[in-house]
């Protein structure tokens, strides 16, 4: 193959180059491809209420991820599942790992009645406390 | 018909003591020189580093940054009395949350029902240390937006209350 050089007898020193540029292009465009799609995926685009209080993540367990979106639909850690099997995954999660937190990511909007259930059944799950995730008020 | 020539010719030739004399304000790259002959490029995995740092604390600050409110999700009445059979009850405020007229309204602090926004300000203007003995136990109906929940949660939290949602 014939390798690239920036070197060039033939007048390169009024050439600009350009592979820097497209090298932070390009990894750029990949980089907010993967970004966006985890985002989406992870979040199931939720728009979290605002809080001027909270305590920050603790890293000693990785958590288990509660989505619940505007019109009702659960997730378990970005998977979603139907509201008939929740109970028995999370009570089955929680048997496994009795000190993992639970998150509850609610959407804002969502109505009481769609969160309630949902709330409950972690709790006849055996756990007594629940995370719910907040943005930071600025 | 040679004259025009030979001055378009001393134009576009200037002399080479007139390019070395020309002035340099600051001194330039030059890629030419001996020592980039020799050794990987750094230019470009610099520049992309700088790239995704620059990225990271921009989106860090632009997007919002999350933390959690601590709830208790209790079975009976009191939670304390789920786990300690013989201590006394703490002290604990219900909050039934309910709508009226598309606006949040509290029953349960004060003979009358109160908007949220009220019940909120009543809640931070608490003396800190009568709160923070308290539990919150919130109730709502089903209409009630979840973000009043933690309106409320949010203010019981600022004045260290305990809070659980029922």
């Amino acid at each position: 193959m014939r390798s690239r050089s920036i070197i060039s007898n033939e007048g390169a020193g009024a050439r600009i180059n350009v592979t820097p540029m497209i090298d932070v292009v390009m990894v750029l465009i990949v980089f907010y491809l993967l970004v966006g799609q985890l985002a989406v995926d992870r979040k199931a685009q939720i728009d979290l209420p605002a809080s001027a209080t909270g305590i920050e993540q603790t890293q000693e367990h990785d958590p288990i991820i509660v989505g619940i979106t505007v019109d009702g639909q659960v997730s378990i850690n970005g998977n979603h599942i139907d509201n008939a099997r929740f109970a028995g995954e999370i009570k089955g999660m929680h048997t496994r790992s009795p000190r993992t937190p639970i998150q509850v990511r609610a959407d804002r909007d969502a109505a009481f009645g769609v969160v309630r259930p949902i709330m409950h059944q972690i709790r006849d799950a055996g756990i007594s406390r629940a995370q719910l995730a907040t943005e930071q008020q600025p | 018909m040679s004259q025009p020539a030979d001055q378009s010719s001393k134009h576009t030739q200037p002399s080479t003591d007139a390019i070395y004399k020309r002035p340099r304000p600051l001194k330039r790259r030059n890629v030419l020189t001996r020592s980039s002959r020799f050794g990987p490029n750094m230019t470009p995995m610099v520049d992309v580093t700088l790239v995704i740092l620059i990225f990271f604390m921009a989106s860090a600050s632009i997007g919002g940054l999350e933390w959690f409110l601590q709830s208790e999700l209790p079975k009976t009445q009191d939670p304390d009395l789920q786990s300690s059979g013989y201590s006394l009850p703490t002290p604990m405020i219900s909050a039934d949350l309910f709508l009226q007229n598309r606006t949040v309204m509290v029953r349960g602090f004060g003979d009358q029902p109160s908007t949220i926004d009220v019940v909120v300000d009543r809640i931070k203007g608490m003396d800190p240390s009568d709160a923070k003995g308290f539990i919150l136990g919130i109730r709502a109906q089903d209409d009630v937006p979840y973000e009043a929940i933690v309106l409320l949660h949010d203010a019981a939290s600022l004045m260290e209350m305990r809070v659980a949602i029922r």
